[in-house]
């Protein structure tokens, strides 16, 4: 299990394979910085719990088939405000999680064109 | 653009880092580059970020000198570039992107020698050259080439009437690293000049005519590097190609496909790709294990070895350029079944744009059966079916390549004609990516897109999936989102929507979003014929499905839209006139609307429409004879309709053997034969037997009932002392009853206003048995429970008087028995109908 804290003082305990899908946080495990949790300064509670939610379903084999994720995904995407979005697009570039860049990019996409 | 702004109000988007909002830029179109660089001068900096700007395809957009011009301060670091057309061709120096590395073309074939010229000369890195049906280049423009681009290691040229040596020659001089060289489809090449070309690793003659293979042989065997020749499409010989295989040591792959005189031949450690499947056979010999699935193998291997990659590029780009001009060709329908699909739609798998590009085109090109006879055929939509074509095609849609979403987005409509096929698209989520590519700026998408909702529309179960997807919401906006004159788009999205209101659910979504305005606007501004029609249509549908009365009042209240309808009677389209005159009948059975078109000269309109029914199509004769039935509703109407002279054209259109029409026309007649003037009018043309004929022989049910209630209309009695007819009367008698036994289905579907019921109780009163058998008839069948108008027939028959008519004929025993008999039924049903109300 691995702990990673929140720039709000939230703690959030995870599996290791869902949190592996971030690259930052991959690193992280690898150099074995991570002891005590891992401190995510540049992310709030809120947001980071939206992408432990997202990270979860996305964790391999468990979600679903494609069919499934892709329409989880859309729910998930769809429904969220433009202030969490820009937040989740900052929060994935940091933690590196080219999937959910991608799911967040093109939602900005879309609702550009 | 209001979406951007409010982008930028809450949070601060202009924070993002760069290298997202370059990542943003690249899912966008040009258009939406363009109005986001628009929005503030963090982003206007970041859309010029040189990384936006190193490749551009231009394809889909319109260019011209000054677009260029404005674009230039952008483009000098621009490296790729692909364009289509000569009038973009001529625009391109206009760019100053002097550092333009590849380059290529398609439509080429209005491109002069001084246009490739004048390029040349300013794209001095020039290294890739690609112009497709380059017909007008000549080898002067080609020397130009050489001396001006001395970095060229690739070009391809096609459709040249001759290649001179000197131009080769000059080639060979300049361009030291020409590698890869190809003259497609040419008639004359001097293949001896080709030899000096030591540099050329690849070369294509593919579908080039006039070839001394002799000549070739001895000097190609002598290039030094040469490792990949497509001859495919010559007059080549085995002998020429062993010969070759045999003395260059250096060539690894000879493409001989669809060459007429070339068979299959094993040479060792060579590939020599003469048909199919033996070519998956050859191709495995180019690597060292033997795989099943050659390109998945590859495709999985890609990167590891660079020289392999070359050769399968290569390999890809000459089966492709092979398959697609033979697609064009009709006839090789064993080919196609056999191998060919199977090979587009590995190829639409590929990693080279070119390549998908044409392996689409070709699979458009042969489901068609063929230029002439535009039926599909539905044997091979059904291999490209099991091939799992669809999802590949939906990938590319999916892709963000426009020209390769236009292309596949366009074989959509003719792969629904196989029914399965339309099935498939459905499921894999084509509806979703088709609506999300119709809303698309780029014309070019979009008027696909469009289109092929238009037809996907046609299909049942295509149209709740598409409503559902938002497509109605999303057809409408179009409309009103491009210009007037954007004639295919708003043809298409007509058709649409038209299709769409057919169906009862959907017309009310069309309703509810505003539809009808967008249909008026089109019937009511649009100048082209092809959207007139299908607006008109779409208006005609909305009036005949949903809630009838809710949506021709709707329809009705749109400012100038009947206006619009009966200015399109006059149009000297058929088909225009044939919608207009198909929606002015479904509005007219409503009071407003009839009072309306009145007013606006439609019975003129349709009286002067019906008096052309010698040259009209049935469809339009039906339409034009429904459109008069619904206005001769009213005594001023009816009177109206016969002073105009309608009733001539409606007597000749009751002797059609075409059921809709004689059908129509009967219903006409049936109301305009209660005024006396018009009765006898019909009587004088020779209408009683034309009506008689069709009260015992036509197949429609409806029609001989209505007949027969003209008929009785005509001898009430009136007409009879004037024309003195009694034995007529008799014939009506029995024509009525060979019309009718007990219900008939189709009556349910007549609405009758008030004054039509009380001419029908009126009947029940006059002392003629036969009128008052068809009297009592008549209404049995417009107030038995399952009509669908019966409730507002019984609504109109609640006064006493109605009910003592129907006793008095019930109860009277000199009455015949089927008068009393169908009186009592009617008294039953009214009871019924007044317990409901």
């Amino acid at each position: 299990m691995i702990v990673l804290k929140s720039s709000d003082g939230e703690t959030f305990e995870i599996e290791e394979a869902v949190a592996l899908q971030s690259q930052t946080i991959a690193h992280m495990v690898e150099d074995d910085c991570v002891e005590n949790g891992i401190p995510l300064a540049n992310v709030t509670g809120e947001i980071l719990a939206k992408i432990i939610e997202y990270c979860k379903k996305h964790v391999e084999g468990g979600g679903g088939s494609e069919e499934e994720l892709k329409i989880w995904d859309k729910e998930f995407i769809e429904n969220i405000d433009q202030s969490t979005l820009f937040n989740l697009i900052l929060a994935a570039n940091y933690l590196n999680i080219k999937t959910l860049l991608d799911l967040t990019c093109q939602r900005v996409a879309d609702m550009i064109s | 653009m209001n979406r951007v702004n409010s982008l930028s109000d809450d949070p601060n988007w202009t924070s993002l880092p760069k290298d997202i909002v370059l990542d943003l830029f690249t899912r966008l179109n040009y258009n939406d580059r363009a109005s986001l660089s628009s929005t503030c001068s963090t982003w206007r900096s970041h859309g010029s970020s040189s990384f936006l700007w190193s490749s551009l395809d231009i394809r889909a957009y319109e260019f011209n000198p000054s677009i260029a011009a404005s674009l230039a301060p952008r483009c000098a670091n621009l490296e790729k570039l692909k364009f289509r057309g000569v009038e973009t061709a001529d625009a391109l120096i206009h760019l100053k992107a002097k550092n333009l590395v590849e380059l290529s073309g398609d439509f080429c074939w209005m491109i002069t020698d001084a246009t490739l010229s004048m390029i040349a000369a300013r794209h001095e890195a020039l290294e890739v050259l690609q112009l497709g049906r380059s017909e007008l280049i000549t080898s002067d423009a080609i020397r130009v080439l050489a001396i001006c681009c001395p970095k060229l290691r690739k070009l391809h040229l096609s459709r040249l009437r001759d290649v001179a040596s000197a131009a080769i020659e000059s080639l060979a001089e300049h361009c030291t690293q020409l590698s890869d060289l190809a003259f497609i489809d040419c008639m004359d090449i001097d293949v001896e000049a080709l030899g000096k070309v030591s540099s050329l690793r690849y070369l294509s003659v593919a579908g080039t005519t006039i070839i001394n293979w002799n000549v070739a042989i001895e000097s190609w065997k002598k290039l030094p590097k040469l490792t990949g020749l497509d001859v495919s499409g010559t007059s080549i010989y085995n002998i020429d190609i062993s010969k070759l295989l045999e003395s260059s040591k250096s060539l690894e792959v000879v493409c001989a496909l669809h060459c007429p005189f070339v068979s299959y031949d094993r040479v060792k450690g060579k590939a020599l790709l003469t048909r199919f499947p033996n070519i998956f056979d050859e191709l495995s010999s180019i690597f060292d294990e033997k795989p099943k699935d050659i390109f998945s193998y590859w495709r999985s291997l890609i990167g590891k070895d660079k020289s392999i990659d070359e050769k399968m590029h290569w390999i890809e780009w000459s089966i492709s350029l092979t398959l697609q001009r033979r697609a064009e060709l009709e006839g090789m329908d064993d080919f196609w079944m056999d191998h060919g699909a199977k090979l587009l739609l590995i190829l639409l798998k590929s990693s080279q744009e070119d390549v998908q590009e044409r392996a689409v085109k070709a699979l458009a090109d042969i489901i068609v059966i063929d230029d002439e006879d535009p039926r599909i055929d539905l044997a091979r939509v059904d291999l490209v079916l099991r091939g799992g074509g669809i999802r590949l095609l939906l990938d590319l849609a999916n892709s963000s390549r426009e020209v390769l979403q236009s292309e596949a987005t366009k074989t959509i409509p003719n792969l629904a004609a196989n029914a399965e096929a339309a099935k498939a698209i459905a499921e894999e989520g084509w509806i979703n990516v088709l609506i999300r590519l119709a809303k698309s700026t780029t014309r070019l998408v979009a008027v696909e897109a469009i289109g092929a909702l238009w037809s996907l529309s046609e299909r049942e179960e295509c149209k709740t999936a598409i409503a559902q997807a938002g497509g109605v919401k999303a057809l409408v906006e179009l409309i009103f989102r491009w210009k007037i004159t954007s004639h295919g788009i708003m043809e298409r999205a007509a058709g649409a929507l038209a299709n769409l209101a057919a169906d009862d659910k959907c017309s009310a979504d069309v309703s509810r979003v505003g539809g009808v305005g967008a249909l008026v606007k089109l019937v009511r501004d649009s100048e082209y014929e092809g959207v007139q029609e299908q607006a008109a249509r779409g208006l005609a549908n909305m009036a005949a499905h949903g809630e009838c009365n809710k949506n021709n009042t709707i329809v009705g209240q749109v400012h100038d839209a009947l206006e619009a309808l009966v200015k399109l009677t006059k149009s000297i389209h058929e088909e225009v006139k044939r919608e207009a005159a198909g929606a002015l009948w479904h509005l007219s059975f409503h009071e407003n609307n009839r009072e309306s078109i009145v007013t606006l000269g439609g019975i003129e309109a349709l009286v002067t429409l019906a008096k052309s029914y010698a040259t009209a199509s049935t469809g339009l004769q039906e339409r034009v004879a429904g459109a008069i039935w619904g206005l001769s509703v009213s005594e001023a109407n009816s009177i109206a309709i016969g002073d105009e002279g309608g009733i001539p054209p409606l007597v000749a259109l009751a002797k059609s053997e075409v059921v809709n029409v004689h059908e129509t026309a009967a219903g006409a007649l049936w109301n305009l034969s209660f005024y006396l003037g018009n009765a006898l009018e019909i009587v004088e043309l020779g209408g009683v037997p034309t009506l008689i004929q069709l009260c015992s022989c036509s197949p429609s049910r409806m029609a001989r009932f209505i007949s027969a209630l003209a008929l009785a209309y005509i001898f009430d009695g009136r007409v009879e002392e004037m024309v003195g007819a009694r034995t007529t009367s008799a014939n009506v008698y029995e024509c009525f009853f060979l019309a009718a036994k007990a219900r008939i289905h189709e009556a349910g579907h007549i609405r009758c206003s008030g004054p039509e019921i009380g001419r029908f109780v009126t009947m029940l009163r006059i002392d003629c048995p036969t009128l008052k058998s068809c009297a009592a008839f008549a209404l049995f069948q417009f107030t038995v429970p399952k009509a669908r108008h019966a409730r507002h027939h019984a609504s109109l028959m609640q006064n006493a008087e109605e009910a003592i008519a129907l006793k008095s004929v019930a109860a009277d025993t000199k009455n015949p028995p089927e008068a009393q008999f169908f009186a009592k039924f009617v008294l039953r049903n009214l009871v019924y109908h007044a317990a409901k109300l």
